[in-house]
């Protein structure tokens, strides 16, 4: 007889946001979550390292999205002022 | 509760008649989001859980954004294993510029009848308002993966 043990449907995670898309730091702690996973289970000082690499983490990734939403900006900025859209290209330019 | 997480009985059959295929190039499976209580369409309250077999219209959220009666489809990971568990998992699903107020979501089988496969709980109302409503899948390991079986 084959036993099937646990069957499970695991928890997803909800971020959501008003009047726009995800912020900087909702993405940034959606990335870290998927990276880092630390059991419920572990010893403390495991749990304590691995809390602090998150971190650590985090702050590295807020910093490249940070940057990376920047330059995109600035791509689509100059396409805007190549094709004669100024006044479009200042809108986005003050996101 | 009207919402509770579980990986539906009439699924656990369907695997082993081989209804559902979660290979790349297998089932198209999609996530519909449910409002509990007010939120959803006409006001109605959505009840799902172990016994929920199909996709239901009752309690789905309305039409918003990017988010349209039936959900939205699910990008697929190839199935795989982890010591004695096998597991599966699926790509976060984003809804954008909408105004959504759900309690929990179907994962169901849009290949094969909208058979049901797993009810998500979110514990409490999430909103989003002309925003995104993003669904996060667990990190797909022998312990937190969406779908596992052991």
């Amino acid at each position: 007889m084959f036993n099937v043990g646990i069957s499970q449907a695991g928890k997803v995670n909800v971020m959501t946001s008003d009047k726009g898309g995800l912020t900087n730091e909702q993405i940034a702690d959606l990335a870290v979550d998927k990276i880092v996973s630390i059991s419920d289970e572990a010893p403390a000082h495991i749990r304590q390292q691995a809390n602090q690499f998150r971190e650590h983490l985090k702050n590295v990734m807020y910093h490249y999205l940070l940057l990376a939403r920047s330059e995109e900006r600035g791509t689509i900025i100059q396409a805007l002022l190549s094709g004669g859209q100024k006044e479009t290209a200042e809108l986005i330019r003050r996101l | 509760m009207a919402i509770a997480q579980a990986m539906c009985t009439s699924f656990k059959t369907e695997l082993l008649t081989g209804t559902h295929n979660f290979a790349t190039n297998g089932n198209a499976f999609k996530l519909a989001l449910y409002a509990e209580g007010g939120g959803g369409k006409s006001s109605t309250t959505a009840t799902l859980g172990a016994t929920t077999t199909a996709y239901t219209t009752t309690g789905e959220v309305a039409n918003s954004g990017s988010y349209t009666a039936g959900g939205g489809a699910l990008t697929k990971v190839a199935p795989t294993s982890s010591g004695t568990t096998a597991f599966t998992d699926f790509a976060d699903l984003s809804f954008t510029t909408a105004t959504i107020t759900a309690m929990g979501a179907l994962i169901y089988n849009d290949t094969n009848g909208d058979k049901a496969v797993a009810v998500l709980d979110f514990s409490s109302n999430k909103t989003s308002t002309s925003g995104t409503f993003t669904v996060q899948f667990p990190t797909a390991d022998a312990s937190n993966a969406i779908i596992r079986i052991a």
